[in-house]
This record gives structure tokens, sequence and C-alpha cells, in this order.
């Protein structure tokens, strides 16, 4: 058998490195989070090192971060890609720490729909169960769908949108859940 | 389910829960380690330790 040469060996190693690095965070990754995004993504690493699975709202309140659902998704949608974060991502799901109560709510009444072979509840009868305006729904839905967690169907039958059959069929203990503890001092973090 | 440390016995701690499976939210006030209020009224706690 011929022998490679170590120096060719290395190169190959290193184009084989280069081709891993690129693959696991693309350069529209590594853009997509700003300064203030990386505080609340480290405020979020060391509070779950803190036995919580806070969510990413409550960080945001907590840092004083202006309330934008498009910085609450930049942030969620970079929470779903890199589960290798924490160990917290990988064992509660990304949905626990990246949804806000009202949209686990919403897909709840979807998926217990669905689970239960009734039809898909309308914007109003799922504001009414959630408790929350049919606008705030209508955002809320929109939020499910931008995750992949719904997607539309029909619009004539009910809100117009049904679960991703994964959702559907999710573990219990990952089942859109949230338990929110708010402290006299004003901290807040969620517990499991 | 939810599980609250004992490390805040001395505080006042206000809990928003999801229901086990429904759209019903609870609320749930202690106060150094005293049940408030359990909102709606037939929620379920189960407290103590092991």
């Amino acid at each position: 058998m011929r022998r490679v040469k170590p120096k060719l060996l290395l190169v190959i190693a290193s184009c084989v490195l280069s081709l891993f690095v690129s693959v696991g965070l693309t350069a529209d990754e590594q853009k997509q989070l700003s300064p203030q995004d990386q505080k609340v993504i480290d405020y979020l690493v060391s509070d779950w090192s803190h036995d919580t699975v806070t969510s990413v709202d409550i960080a945001m309140t907590t840092l004083k971060v202006e309330p934008s659902e498009e910085t609450r998704f930049r942030l969620g949608s970079y929470i779903k890609a890199h589960p290798e974060l924490h160990e917290v991502i990988r064992r509660w799901g990304w949905v626990t720490l990246v949804l806000t109560p009202d949209e686990k709510l919403i897909a709840r009444a979807l998926i217990n729909a669905q689970r239960d072979g009734k039809p898909s509840p309308g914007v109003g009868e799922i504001a009414k169960a959630v408790g929350i305006s049919e606008a705030q729904t209508k955002r809320g839905l929109a939020v499910l769908e931008r995750y992949e967690i719904l997607k539309q169907v029909n619009k004539t039958a009910g809100a117009g949108y049904s679960i991703l059959p994964q959702y559907v069929k999710w573990e219990p203990r990952l089942d859109f859940l949230f338990h929110k503890v708010t402290l006299d001092s004003g901290r807040q973090f969620n517990t499991n | 389910m939810l599980l609250v440390s004992s490390k805040f016995a001395n505080d006042k701690v206000t809990i928003d829960d999801s229901s086990p499976e429904g759209t019903t939210r609870i609320h749930v006030v202690f106060d150094k380690g005293k049940l408030v209020t359990a909102e709606p009224v037939s929620t379920v706690l189960f407290m103590g330790g092991g």
C-alpha cells in the first residue's frame, strides 16, 4: 500500500475541518446575532445553568430589551438552530424556551382538537379558550407558522392552520408547557 | 407539575402555570411558604418534599 505523505495528510485534514466548520455554522447564522442579541443568549445560558428553563421573552424583559417580535424570532431561531448551546435546549426542547405562554396555549388549542379528531377551532374560539384577543391570537398563529409548528391549510376550516405531525405526537414533557415564577424582588424565571 | 425549591421559603412567590393538558392558566401565590391564592378554584396543589 502506498504511503500518504504527512504534509498531504495535514492538508486533507485541514480541508475536512474547514468543511465541518462551514457546515456547522453558516455565514448567515454567524451574522444573525447583534451584540444585544448575544447578551440575551449569554443571560439565558447562564440562567439555565442555575436549574431554570427560562424563556426568551422573560430574558428580554429582564434585560430591558425593547419588546419586538422580530428580535424574539431571531433569538428563538438561533436557539432552535443551536441545541449545542446548552443541555436545557436538548432536554426541554427549543419550543419550551422560545414560545410565549400565549403561543403555547394557542398551539395546545389546535393540537388538542387535532388529537381528539375534532374540527379545527376558529380564531374566535382559540382566543376565548386562551383568554386573549383575536388580534393577539392571529399574531400568535403567525409566529407558530413562522417556526414551522403550524402550516396553513384550507382557510375556510377553523383558523386555517393545522399542526405539523411531529408536534401532535410530541412527548408529554415537551407539550407546550410553561411554569413562570415571579419573586417579590421582581426576578422572573421559568422552572420545569 | 411544578416544583418550587424551599430556597424561596421566605419569599413571596407568584407562579403562572400551564394546566397539564388544556388551555387553562393556573395562577398561584405563596407568601413565606403559605398558600395565598390559587386560581382557578379547581386547582389541585401537591405540596411537600422528599
